[in-house]
């Protein structure tokens, strides 16, 4: 058997952040990843392509279609298109039940979901690390913000982060380069909004995008992953492809992981590897089966599960939500390139104070959204034809603006994963997967649509609708769907009801750290994946200071 | 590579609503092989893999009828009638197929008894008279099979007109990769992004 200092399970965003971590510390590190090699710039072959390089013009494959029938739940989501079709998972790789609808989006290659993730980054507050304390939902955060402020700026200084500062409590400002720009509607929609609304703003996104040059990284240039080249910088990098993870090995003599077994996805024979640590990057649901498969004698129902809590507490944003309005006027108005990125209104409800409290929910939701002109495709949806059309669609159209709410879920036990009886193709059970919204969730949904439509309404647009996409039982914006899955391996101060600590690190095991989504104990209502990435650093910083004390 | 938010994306997909649903999920849907990538190459091999020569051209006509050469090409030159063929023959579902090579012969039926001909043969004026009652038949309420047809066959033509290089590239504007600027004045671009 191989043996490294360290084994990082999962390539995508946090397994990244421990590669880097690990390696710039010294560590020989292994990084098993399930998926195929990408190389760094080379593979991201359809990178800049124009739409008609694509035969479909680089098409959503929607559910249905011939190019989604190796897709049929990566084909839930909106993102799936032509162009990003080869960074998903082919679903027959990785099956799951469905107890009740719950999209699983994964990527099958080094790198992961960060090769096609949003980029939204937004600090979490003391509003939010507080939150289960103060409600009672869950168990109480182990850390508060202050714990993961200078670890968020170290995450930001090194991805690169552009937006506005704004000094709002429940949004910490970052480390910031500068904002990208708004656009004319935006600015219109801004202006009506903070007039209506003194106590809300409208903001350009926080995006992990340069706008200035960063470490030999050009601005505006999106494919910038940069964690996994710095760690190969190191010469102490392996990393290992086609490897899907069976299970850990635990001994019980000395309470510890000795090393990984793993399942060849070509050969599907299986090899082991030892490591002195691991950590836990597999993504939320990955994490918690591989844990949930790692039986023993000390541990019958899944490694460092002595709680009983592992594979709960499930929870993901609830989305797809809101209102849009036609913008009049502003025909002079117009702008260029590509921005990928839109506007953000920072959470207003429930702040702590009375003015902010709602009656019907308990915590809060932000928006995401942006303005537009009406391109082409309006043609499409109106009589006309002929010369008449053609000159028509040479202009854009009229302005639109749109608010989609991304609401917190609360952390409930009945929110689940467990090991179902069938097993993959690579005779790994499979998960079974129970979640649904709760009443909060859905009373929380109705202030949504009406906040977006009235704020809309009160800067001046017109037309104004609101949707909700939420079919209970049915797909529409089921759980899993907004692909900020989390939980199941929650951090908490009590060893009797979380699985692990403040810092990222087993209770019960030692030398097993999980940083990725399944670490949280709440949700918050602001993208996670900063969050992620500061918690892993925090916790490779942790693991090597005690490897050294000899400690693990 | 597309690289906007998941939320940005849902957003503007809602924004995409008060277009009038221009665009059906389907339209916008497909495969990535090397069967397609042929076949969507103008080549002279080329060949129509699911329509027939005829249904081909009844295509290509009513795709120039819809987006016409003026003092740019028109439909027929940016090759609408091959993205269809490879839509229809690599992205659509069956059922899907079939239901719109079935709008083509009903196309062919109602030109037949109106005029005595199929479309492609009836004279300019009559072809015109027939997209005429068409179009305005697709957005009337229950306007059934005839205006499904229709409105599809509309946004293909859109779709595949200008996102090809023709109609991205000369009829409208390519925006400039790496160049973002929010608020510039419409006088100065003069034409729609692409």
């Amino acid at each position: 058997m191989i043996s490294y200092d360290a084994i990082v399970i999962g390539s995508g965003i946090t397994g990244g952040w421990a590669a880097k971590e690990l390696t710039e510390r010294g560590l020989q590190t292994l990084m098993i990843e399930r998926g195929r090699n990408v190389e760094h710039r080379k593979d991201y072959v359809t990178e800049h392509k124009p739409a008609w390089q694509f035969p479909l013009r680089n098409a959503r494959l929607a559910v249905g279609t011939q190019g989604a029938q190796e897709y049929p739940i990566q084909a839930r989501t909106g993102q799936f298109h032509e162009s990003v079709k080869h960074f998903f998972i082919k679903d027959h790789r990785n099956p799951y039940v469905e107890d009740t609808p719950f999209t699983w989006i994964q990527g099958d290659q080094v790198g992961g979901k960060s090769l096609i993730w949003g980029r939204q980054v937004y600090r979490w507050s003391d509003l939010d690390f507080e939150a289960n304390l103060r409600d009672g939902h869950g168990v109480d955060w182990p850390i508060r913000y202050a714990d993961v402020a200078p670890w968020y700026s170290y995450v930001e200084r090194f991805i690169g982060v552009s937006g506005e500062k704004l000094g709002l409590p429940q949004l910490p400002d970052g480390e910031f380069q500068p904002p990208m720009e708004m656009n004319g509607g935006e600015k219109f929609v801004k202006a009506g909004l903070e007039r209506a609304f003194p106590d809300r703003r409208l903001t350009i996104g926080r995006v992990a995008i340069l706008t200035q040059a960063l470490n030999g990284r050009l601005p505006c240039h999106y494919c910038q992953a940069s964690t996994l080249p710095a760690a190969r910088a190191t010469g102490r990098l392996t990393i290992l492809p086609n490897s899907l993870v069976h299970s850990l090995i635990y001994d019980a003599a000395t309470n510890r992981v000795t090393g990984v077994r793993v399942v060849d996805t070509n050969t599907k024979q299986t090899r082991e590897y030892s490591g002195r640590l691991v950590f836990l990057c597999a993504s939320t649901l990955a994490t918690a089966r591989v844990l949930l498969n790692s039986k023993s004698a000390r541990f019958p129902n899944g490694l460092a599960n002595s709680s009983g809590v592992l594979g709960r507490y499930l929870m993901d944003h609830h989305f797809r939500v809101g209102a849009s309005g036609v913008i009049e006027g502003l025909l002079d108005h117009y702008y260029q390139g590509n921005r990928p990125n839109g506007i953000y209104v920072p959470r207003f409800r429930n702040l702590g104070d009375d003015a902010s409290r709602r009656s019907d929910y308990v915590r809060g939701f932000g928006y995401q959204g942006g303005a537009s002109r009406q391109g082409w495709a309006r043609g499409g949806g109106e009589p006309g034809f002929g010369v008449e059309l053609k000159r028509k669609l040479h202009d854009p159209g009229r302005w639109t603006m749109g608010l989609t709410g991304f609401g917190e879920c609360l952390p409930r036990a009945d929110n689940y994963v467990e090991l179902a009886d069938q097993t993959d193709e690579f005779g790994i059970p499979q998960l079974r997967v129970h979640c649904t919204w709760s009443d909060n969730e859905l009373a929380m949904r109705k202030d949504m649509a009406a906040s977006a439509a009235e704020m809309l309404e009160a800067a001046g647009c017109k037309e104004v609708r609101t949707y909700d996409a939420n079919r209970a039982g049915a797909l529409g914006a089921e759980p899993g769907l907004a692909i900020h899955e989390m939980g199941t391996a929650r951090m908490g101060r009590d060893p009797r009801t979380s699985v692990l600590n403040a810092h990222n690190q087993a209770h019960d095991v030692p030398n097993l750290f999980v940083t990725d989504g399944a670490c949280m104990a709440s949700s918050s209502c602001v993208n996670p994946s900063i969050t992620y990435m500061a918690l892993t650093a925090r916790a490779c910083d942790y693991a090597v200071a005690e490897l050294k004390r000899g400690n693990l | 590579m597309r690289r906007d938010t998941i939320s940005r994306r849902q957003a503007l997909e809602q924004v995409a609503l008060l277009l009038g649903g221009a665009i059906s999920a389907p339209t916008v849907a497909g495969v990535l092989s090397p069967a397609t990538r042929r076949a969507w190459a103008a080549s002279p091999a080329w060949a129509p893999r699911t329509l027939s020569p005829a249904q081909l051209e009844l295509v290509a006509t009513l795709a120039e009828h819809i987006i016409p050469q003026t003092d740019t090409p028109g439909a027929r030159t940016a090759g609408v009638h091959r993205f269809v063929d490879t839509l229809l023959t690599d992205h659509y579902a069956a059922t899907e197929r079939d239901r719109f090579l079935a709008g083509l012969t009903a196309v062919d039926g109602r030109a037949r008894s109106a005029h005595g001909n199929v479309f492609v043969q009836c004279a300019p004026e009559q072809r015109i008279a027939l997209l005429t009652e068409m179009d305005a038949g697709a957005y009337a309420s229950g306007s059934g099979e005839d205006g499904w047809f229709f409105r599809r066959m509309k946004e293909l033509t859109l779709v595949g007109y200008y996102t090809s290089e023709i109609g991205a590239s000369q009829e409208l504007h390519v925006s400039p990769f790496g160049v973002y600027r929010g608020d510039i004045p419409y006088a100065s671009v003069g034409r729609a992004w692409s």
